[in-house]
């Protein structure tokens, strides 16, 4: 592959021939301002925000979708520049409706930015606006305001490109031009959110987030999707302890700039009422020490004990469940379950959802091989038909829904979610969801990516591997998990090759430690 | 006197049938001609200097350069078009031509088929020219009958087909990438360039567009050689070409002259001069697109490409627009910058916003509404639009509100309050 090294503002920089202008000043960290230019959508260059001078050409060209060239001379810095960019702006904001103040994409939307970046004009329309349709139920979670578009048509080559649904198209010409679906219909895919989330001014906007929250007051977490294996990047944004949306994060090698609807809903089982905020024991509901204790009890005198590794659990939690096993409990017999629990699909796109809800099955294999292995569901069945064990630890994940089992003795449940195991355990702890906690997952391509608490556990849910560790201190082993540093630097000290340290991006381990089949 | 190449067969009855097409000499060369090299019509084209006759006026031997030759094609087949998307305002003359003279263009299209290695043509018809599709297909079915058109063209071992195509009723589609799209069942919406559709054009495959005019000039070029050409027109602007006038004129219609003559001749020559009472005001040379010319610009100018450029304007599509004193030019740029707010395709930023506010100043001002700053505005806008656009239509709406802002501005004053 060729490389090409061109000025850009007076600095040089070398980039891959055929790279656009606009990703090449990037690399220097130069932001040329731009609406319709997105890295994962095909270039479109009809906002014309973008537009640089090059020496040598008499027009100013955009820089989306001009590429570098060797010995070229960029300058993004001229009078000429900035008076397009003025322009621009004047004409983008000409007709734009004034509903700043009703406007969910306040405080994040470009055209409030570039105005007071590029062009601090005050209007000199004195025509009528054009008016077009507003608050149009576009899509369960999506609601198109027309007036407010911008015509960039990132939901158009979204729609064309990554759905493939083709269901929003530009309709009308001249500047009676709108966004609307393409038959009439709703939008009904799965990737609402990120329409709303791709559209840089308030046009299209998510109906579960309307009016909810300014986003000023936002803080932004980095975290992980628990919605399915693919492990989707995403940002936890959160105010007062309390989520009020998820964000893509982009991540080119797993979910490009996308996170799909059903993912970003998750966040919502952190306030479910049937989510245990208190523990229990033989039916009643118990502080959670008294519950640990309770469990302790159990285990301790369990001669035929199962213990089964979730897949929803951090790779945390299920070393502290493999340590607890090696270190106090070394008969007990263990099972991994697969998914989904009753209530999901199983279902897939060849986009991003992956048919496996579990986000950190991965994980699960990686810490059974350093466990000497699991036995399957079945096996697990069978057992319980057999009544093979007198005590079951459930971990996380809804052992007994996914077999179909309505019931059995001796359950103790470390639980996030109000599951049927949840339900039917005699000692249930309650434990921090994953965006309550800090954590690592290992998604289906074998990738060690961090999660990042965002807020403080609910109730008097801990992160299960704090609930863990507690439990080995009753039965009288350290299990080296009592925070989230000493549980990561314990994943790798007992798993040989496993990253402490793990960037945003995430890490690719070579087999065998993704966790893969042998 | 010049040689009637493209109005040759104009007025002779049923010229529109093959029959009477051969018996006018339309065919008579093209066996020789589809024998030759591909690159031996090339040069020709090349020689003789004939540029575009749409709008732009690139040279057409430079546009076949531009393509790849087989060898590095990878395989895909070459597309040529010609357009007959004819809507600049003041233009008429491509639906004349092809409603005398289908045949002759049928002819061109097949030259240009041959110099480019290709097997497919399309006649891109705007929407509104269904007559003029019935009376092409027509001519196409006559050809076909006569193995001048599909497998073996007379024999030559050169195959190609010719299918007409209509738009459904939009300016924009007349631009190159435009048309590409429409063609491909999308709207006419312009595309980015960088690629370039002699590289990737209709279907991802290199392509060429040409106007019906322009590939109308071709038999005869081929038959009597570029020099020949050359003869008539000025160093930069051969041959002939045909102009539309229109206005209040005596006579207005299609008119073929040689390039360089001077607009007087065109004017009162051809056109018979203005009515009777009324004066000359102003001329937009090339459709409303091109800037203005004053009377007196135009009365001392010739009719080519180097002239009109000195001038400040250019030769566009030859739609010659005489304005008299009886016009109101305020009116009259209303009822322009209407047009481009209707045809713009409304993909870009510029163009999308500014035509529409363009039109509502101009309106407003028209109807005596306006302000001084009004102007200011329309003004600022209009040069807003130049060069910031992606396509050219850009620069063709901005083009008449800076002409007449700049050639009528006592008018405008007038018009305004402070």
């Amino acid at each position: 592959m060729n490389r090409v090294t061109c000025t850009i503002d007076g600095q040089t920089v070398t980039v891959p021939e055929g790279t656009a202008l606009i990703e090449a000043a990037r690399a220097l960290g130069i932001e040329i301002p731009h609406f319709c230019y997105h890295p994962h959508l095909p270039v479109a260059g009809n906002c014309r925000m973008c537009v640089v001078e090059i020496q040598g050409s008499p027009k100013l060209e955009i820089a989306c979708n001009t590429a570098a060239r060797e010995g070229m001379a960029v300058r993004t810095d001229t009078e000429a520049v900035r008076a397009a960019r003025r322009a621009n702006m004047e004409f983008l904001l000409a007709n734009h409706p004034l509903d700043c103040p009703i406007c969910d994409q306040s405080g994040e939307c470009l055209l409030q930015e570039y105005w007071d970046a590029h062009a601090r004009h005050a209007s000199r329309l004195r025509d009528p606006k054009v008016t077009k349709g507003k608050r149009i139920d576009l899509g369960d979670d999506l609601v198109l305001d027309q007036e407010r578009c911008i015509a960039c048509t990132r939901c158009v080559r979204f729609s064309e490109t990554v759905t493939r649904t083709g269901d929003l198209v530009l309709l009308g010409r001249s500047d009676h031009q709108r966004i609307g679906p393409a038959t009439g219909a709703r939008i009904t895919h799965a990737y609402q959110g990120c329409l709303a989330e791709i559209c840089p001014v308030g046009a299209l906007t998510s109906r579960s987030f309307r009016f909810r929250k300014r986003v000023w007051w936002l803080e932004e977490v980095d975290s992980i999707c628990p919605g399915c294996a693919t492990g989707c990047n995403v940002r936890v944004c959160v105010q007062d302890d309390t989520v009020h949306r998820i964000l893509a994060r982009r991540n080119d090698a797993v979910n490009r700039s996308w996170a799909c609807d059903e993912g970003r809903g998750l966040y919502r089982e952190l306030a479910a009422p049937e989510r245990p905020l208190l523990g229990r024991v033989a039916g009643r509901p118990a502080a959670r020490e008294e519950a640990l204790a309770a469990a302790a009890a159990r285990l301790g005198s369990a001669r035929r004990p199962g213990l089964v590794l979730g897949g929803q659990a951090t790779c945390e939690a299920l070393l502290a469940l493999v340590r607890l096993h090696e270190r106090a409990l070394p008969a007990a017999r263990l099972f991994h379950v697969p998914g989904p629990d009753p209530g999901r699909r199983a279902w897939s796109d060849g986009i991003l959802v992956h048919a496996d809800k579990d986000p950190d099955t991965r994980g699960v294999r990686l810490l059974a091989t350093c466990a000497g292995g699991v036995e399957d569901g079945e096996a697990l069945a069978r057992a319980l038909a057999d009544e093979a064990l007198d005590l079951l630890l459930v971990l996380e994940d809804d052992a007994l829904g996914r077999l179909g089992i309505p019931a059995a003795p001796g359950v103790v449940a470390l639980a996030f979610h109000g599951h049927r195991s949840a339900a039917a355990a005699e000692v249930l702890v309650p434990v921090a969801g994953c965006w309550e906690q800090d954590g690592t997952y290992v998604n289906a391509a074998g990738r060690v990516q961090r999660l990042h608490r965002a807020v403080r556990p609910a109730g008097e849910a801990v992160p299960a591997y704090v609930a863990l560790h507690r439990l080995g201190a009753l039965l009288g082993v350290d299990l080296g998990c009592s925070t989230s540093e000493a549980a990561a630097g314990a994943l790798a000290e007992t798993i040989s090759g496993f990253p402490r340290e793990v960037g945003p991006e995430g890490v690719v381990l070579p087999p065998p430690l993704d966790g893969g089949t042998p | 006197m010049a040689p009637r190449i493209l109005t040759a067969r104009f007025g002779v009855p049923g010229s529109h049938t093959l029959e009477v097409a051969r018996a006018c000499g339309v065919y008579a060369d093209l066996g020789r001609v589809l024998r030759l090299e591909a690159e031996a019509i090339a040069a020709q084209v090349r020689a003789s200097g004939l540029r575009g006759r749409g709008g732009a006026g690139f040279p057409t031997g430079a546009k076949w350069g531009f393509v790849p030759p087989p060898e590095r094609r990878q395989g895909r087949p070459v597309h040529l078009f010609a357009n007959a998307d004819e809507s600049e305002p003041g233009t008429f003359k491509d639906r004349v031509l092809l409603w005398h003279d289908p045949h002759r263009v049928i002819e061109g299209t097949l030259v240009a088929a041959r110099a480019l290695c290709c097997h497919r043509v399309w006649i891109y018809l705007r929407g509104e020219f269904r007559f003029l599709q019935e009376r092409i297909d027509a001519a196409l079915g006559e050809a076909r009958q006569a193995n001048l058109v599909g497998p073996d063209i007379l024999g030559s071992g050169f195959d190609c087909e010719i299918r007409t195509f209509r738009g459904a009723g939009a300016y924009v589609c007349g631009e190159e990438s435009g048309l590409l799209e429409s063609v491909e069942g999308r709207r006419g919406l312009p595309r980015i360039k960088p690629p370039y559709p002699a590289l990737v054009g209709a279907f991802g495959d290199p392509t060429v567009v040409q106007n019906v005019e322009t590939l109308a000039n071709l038999p005869w070029i081929l038959e009597h050689g570029a020099q020949a050409y050359r003869a008539w027109g000025t160093e930069a602007s051969s041959g002939t070409r045909l102009f539309s006038v229109s206005g209040p004129v005596r006579r207005p219609g299609v008119y073929e002259l040689p390039l360089g003559t001077p607009f007087r001749e065109l004017l009162e020559g051809c056109a018979g001069g203005l009515r009777p009472g009324r004066r000359l005001l102003a001329v937009l040379p090339g459709g409303s697109s091109t800037p203005l010319l004053t009377a007196e610009q135009a009365l001392g100018a010739t009719l080519d490409h180097e002239c009109l450029e000195a001038l400040g304007s250019f030769l566009g599509s030859g739609g010659v627009i005489v304005l008299d004193d009886s016009v109101d030019p305020v009116a009259a740029l209303a009822n322009l910058t209407r047009f481009y707010a209707h045809e713009s395709c409304g993909q870009c930023t510029p163009c999308r916003e500014g035509c529409g506010w363009m039109a509502r100043i101009a309106a407003r001002v028209a109807a005596g509404e306006g302000r001084q700053e009004d102007l200011v505005t329309l003004e600022d806008l209009a040069r807003s639009l130049r060069g910031r656009t992606l396509c050219a239509f850009g620069d063709a709406a901005a083009a008449p509100v800076l002409s007449f802002l700049e050639t009528f501005r006592p008018a405008f004053l007038a018009r305004v309050r402070p």
